[in-house]
């Protein structure tokens, strides 16, 4: 009888621990989904969450593509956080978006998920100062940086060393190095130098490449500060470029991809443009520049600093998730040193740490990140505001309008200004 | 020009045949220019002076297109909904059109106009409600998605042809055939749709070619892979940057195939002399 | 005559109710899918929604309305956009007329010509903005190459090639053309089913009289191609005035080329700006009632 109620009892026991480790585990089991575009290597970040899913047994994460570029993108983040939506737990943003996600409340702070405000500090000096600074809106991190990006000047060393040239440290001097080349190369086709002024983001980038290099400053603390004369200054130049031939007339049609093709068919000097070109100048199909291209710092205006202008892509977690501390634990490990490494060594992604630039196997896997480095440490970013999209726009017609020859400096500016002021008043 | 003379110049064979020229070049030329595009390398697209042959073709362009996403994943989910959408459209205008073609209806004018009204909105401001209906009735990311809304799109332009239609064909057909004991709605599909069949066929095509190229809902409701439409998976091609023109130009001529064999197919049903109107000269 | 029992009336429907009864499902699935989002789209008009502003939403009347008549880049859409109306819908309707008459036509190639008659219409409309934007590029598109080699061949005639999209006025330019060449397959398409109901005869019997082609154009076939054309001017129209596709790849210089419906997008899911792209939204409805509302009635009175 005893030995009946004891099996009775250890049998129960275990059916009943059993069911409650099963229901238990059930309970926390969290199902991540985490939206990225469709050109930042899918295939890679899946790989990456099956290692995290692998250390994190209870968590699933599901990945979903998005638009290619990042106006789509972004459109669609638009569309599904104004309805609210609350199964995107963790997204990808652009690197001026921090703002307006801090503004219409749809990104989550992230303050609280570190544990302490020491285990905060710690983490966020790590990164590249100027990305710690964009995601940081009003004491609040609104995202952590996932890769880096930032505008170089290739150049052509061979053509550069044929002449017996360094690469150019202000724009003028650029000028003049490119009519050199030019006029010995014999090549009317051969463009001295390559830069974007469709009206495209990348132009907002053309127009603070002077402005900043000559110490203005669009915003501070969200106010206009804009200084007209070294906008115009900076304008001067790009026209100046034009005018002197070192640059094609119509310059207003070029867009980033442009400059890159004409460059990778060899038929350009010197070039401002992101690091994505890179490798497709030095293995890319086709390509005629193989093992011909140099980075180098931007140059400066006479007598201002070299600047670069700074890109990137940064992970935020919803404010209509119902998963926030999971999503939060898993954008720390996507935004640590380790996984940018891996990122970096697998995907060429820029590292956002400067230790991640210099380590070892990072180096010996892509040699050019050395040079690249001090290039993304002159990277400043675009004006931090909710409006950002328009200041962009702003910045981005007017300049287009100037370099198409549609519209004089002067309106252009005045129009900034007025534009500008009215979007962060 | 004296009325000799102009029909003079219009009969004659050579500005007919010049006409056809000009038809044919205009026709064929963008879409044999993707088919070239889509055989050429991408350094050849900024060759100068601009090349029109490929001078390497190669087809490459195609295998990474396939390679690179599921092209034909994409063209069943688009096959799929412009099919279902449009037999849907078809349907329903032509309830609605005979209703207000042929019977005792006040305030038909303003049934139309309200009808004609849904395609006066720009769908970028309905994108967000939309998306919020689909995401309470746990149809986001379905086939159903997308044909809900399309037939709704395609309903003015299917009904307003069919209303044209119906009203050609003489009462009197229907009349005999309702003596001969047939109801409204057997003279409905037996004896008027037959008879207006340019008009059917004709909004079929528009309603087909309307679902298969939409964007902006395609973009929005079906952002998962596995029921995206065509038009949204050929723009994921392109990079943050780059904007691959060959590798496009073979998905576009890959969309553009199933197309065109149905408006070909269709559009011989539409002049096949079908009615009894017969054909011009 | 009694009300018959509702039963009654649905099994054996008198006309009226057999009208509603087969207007149910176009009704049914219209409500279902648009009045949510038309009527969102009325009632944000008259509130200040600007979710990047972080702002409280708050009711403000007709101040969207208001600000948008003040608004110089408002009017500068709406006048590109009644450009682009006032030329390609006309353009289209010549243009596709003479498609559909040729394509009509008997003729040793007709499967050709109609063959290049639809595949404009194949072509996805988001790629033809593309297509032609790469046709009128200053470098590499064909526009441009066509010029050189004219201008190479008749120097005399001082062609050159343009910077097409540094110039706002050939930026509409190329728009248009772009437009056109699409959408005269639209109109080719109604057109040509409208062919089809002419009957033979007529034509015929205009020959017999000693009528020449260019009566018989004018008498018969305009005349009862008028349903046709009307159907195909009214969406057509619709469609100029929501012009997006296409003016959005081929910007031209700055936002000098904006239609409404690019402003509306802008406002919209760039700058979240609900309120206030509602509004745009609810003029450019109007603007398409009235358009609707003139050719119904020209449609009534030429009728009746």
């Amino acid at each position: 009888m005893r030995t009946m109620f004891r099996t009775i009892f250890v049998l129960s026991a275990a059916i009943l621990l059993a069911v409650a480790e099963n229901a238990f585990a059930e309970q926390t089991t969290t199902r991540l989904k985490v939206y990225i575009g469709g050109q930042q290597r899918p295939d890679l970040m899946r790989e990456l969450f099956a290692s995290y899913m692998a250390v994190n047994p209870s968590i699933k994460i599901d990945l979903e593509i998005g638009g290619a570029t990042s106006d789509l993108h972004q459109k669609y983040l638009n569309m599904v956080l104004t309805a609210k939506d609350t199964t995107l737990d963790v997204f990808l943003i652009d690197v001026v978006r921090p703002a307006q996600f801090a503004a219409a409340g749809w990104a989550e702070p992230l303050n609280a998920y570190f544990g302490s405000s020491t285990a905060l500090e710690a983490a966020m000096s790590h990164y590249l100062p100027a990305y710690r600074e964009a995601n940081t809106i009003d004491g609040k991190i609104i995202a952590l940086p996932a890769f880096a990006d930032s505008m170089f000047l290739y150049y052509r060393k061979d053509l550069l060393k044929k002449y017996g040239f360094q690469p150019p440290t202000t724009w003028p001097e650029l000028a003049n190095m490119a009519r050199t080349i030019s006029a010995g190369e014999h090549n009317a086709t051969l463009q001295g130098l390559s830069f974007q002024a469709k009206a495209i983001e990348g132009t907002v980038c053309t127009f603070l490449l002077p402005y900043w290099s000559l110490g203005g400053e669009m915003l501070r603390d969200g106010k206009l500060t804009f200084d007209a004369p070294k906008a115009e200054a900076g304008l001067a130049m790009w026209r100046d470029m034009v005018n002197q031939g070192v640059a094609k007339k119509n310059v207003a049609e070029v867009g980033t991809d442009d400059t890159r093709k004409e460059f990778q068919a060899g038929r350009v000097i010197f070039a401002v443009n992101w690091g994505y070109a890179w490798n497709h100048f030095e293995s890319g199909a086709d390509t005629q520049v193989a093992n011909k291209v140099g980075v180098a710092k931007l140059p400066a205006m006479d007598g201002g600093k070299s600047v670069s202008c700074m890109g990137g892509w940064n992970w935020a977690v919803s404010a209509f998730s119902k998963n926030k501390a999971a999503s939060a634990a898993l954008i720390r490990w996507l935004s640590s040193p380790e996984t940018s490494k891996q990122l970096a060594i697998r995907g060429s992604f820029h590292p956002v740490f400067a230790s991640v630039y210099e380590d070892q196997d990072v180096t010996k896997a892509i040699p050019w990140f050395a040079d690249a480095l001090p290039v993304v440490l002159t990277a400043r970013p675009r004006p931090v505001t909710p409006m950002y999209k328009m200041v962009s726009d702003a910045l981005r017609i007017n300049t287009n309008t100037v370099m198409a020859g549609v519209k004089k400096p002067s309106e252009a500016l005045a129009e900034i200004e007025l534009r500008v002021g009215r979007a962060v008043r | 020009m004296s009325e000799n003379k102009m029909s003079n110049l219009l009969s004659s064979k050579r500005l007919r045949w010049l006409a056809a020229a000009i038809v044919i070049v205009n026709g064929l030329f963008p879409a044999l220019w993707i088919l070239a595009t889509s055989l050429k390398g991408e350094v050849e697209l900024t060759a100068k002076p601009i090349t029109y042959l490929p001078h390497n073709p190669t087809l490459q362009n195609f295998i990474s297109a396939f390679r690179d996403q599921p092209l034909l994943t994409y063209l069943l989910n688009s096959g799929t909904v412009a099919i279902l959408s449009t037999m849907l459209s078809l349907f329903i205008s032509a309830l609605a059109a005979y209703a207000i073609a042929r019977l005792n209806l006040k305030r038909r004018d303003l049934i139309l106009t309200s009808i004609i009204a849904v395609s006066m909105f720009p769908l970028v401001t309905l994108m967000v409600p939309l998306f919020e209906i689909m995401r309470a009735a746990n149809l986001l990311n379905s086939y159903w998605a997308l044909i809900l809304p399309y037939t709704v799109l395609n309903l003015p332009i299917c009904t307003l042809m069919l209303v044209s239609f119906f009203h050609d064909i003489p009462r009197d057909i229907e009349n005999a055939a309702m003596l001969d004991g047939c109801t409204r709605l057997g003279a409905l599909w037996r004896i008027v749709v037959p008879l207006a069949a340019p008009g059917v066929f004709t909004a079929g095509i528009l309603a087909f070619v309307n679902s298969w190229d939409e964007f902006l809902l395609a973009l929005s409701l079906n952002s998962a892979v596995a029921y995206r439409t065509l038009p949204v998976g050929i723009q994921m091609y392109q990079g943050e940057f780059a904007f691959p023109w060959p590798i496009i130009s073979a998905a576009l001529v890959v969309a553009m195939v199933p197309v065109v064999i149905v408006i070909v197919v269709f559009q011989d049903k539409v002049v096949s002399g079908l009615t009894s109107g017969g054909l011009k000269g | 005559m009694q009300k018959r029992a509702l039963i009654d009336r649905i099994i054996d429907p008198s006309e009226t109710t057999l009208a509603w009864l087969l207007l149910t499902p176009a009704i049914v699935f219209i409500l279902l899918i648009v009045a949510y989002p038309v009527l969102s789209l009325i009632v944000n008009s008259f509130f200040d929604i600007r979710l990047s502003r972080g702002v409280p939403v708050r009711f403000v009347g007709f101040e969207n309305y208001l600000a948008a008549l003040n608004d110089a880049m408002f009017w500068r859409a709406v006048k590109n956009t009644l450009i682009i109306t006032f030329v390609t819908v006309p353009g289209a309707l010549v243009v596709g007329l003479g498609l559909a008459m040729l394509a009509n036509m008997p003729f040793k190639y007709r499967g050709l010509i109609r063959l290049s008659l639809l595949l404009p219409w194949a072509l996805p409309l988001a790629f033809v903005g593309l297509i032609f934007a790469w046709f009128f590029h200053s470098e590499y598109g064909i526009f441009n190459d066509i010029i050189r080699r004219i201008a190479t061949l008749m120097p005399s005639l001082g062609w050159e090639p343009q910077i097409w999209f540094n110039s706002p006025s050939l930026t509409m330019m190329a728009i248009c053309i772009a437009t056109v060449w699409k959408t005269s397959s639209f109109m080719a398409l109604i057109l040509l089913a409208g062919l089809q109901t002419i009957p033979a005869s007529l034509y015929e019997a205009a020959e017999v009289d000693g009528a020449s082609r260019w009566t018989q154009f004018v008498e018969i076939t305009l005349p009862l191609l008028i349903p046709s054309m009307l159907i195909a001017l009214i969406f057509r129209t619709l469609t100029a005035i929501q012009s997006f596709d296409i003016p959005f790849s081929m910007p031209g210089p700055g936002e000098e080329a904006q239609t409404l419906a690019m402003y509306i997008q802008l406002n919209s899911v760039d700058y979240l700006d609900l309120g206030y792209s509602s509004a745009l939204a609810v003029f450019m409805f109007m603007l398409s009632m009235a358009t609707t509302f003139v050719y119904l009635r020209y449609v009534r009175g030429g009728r009746d």
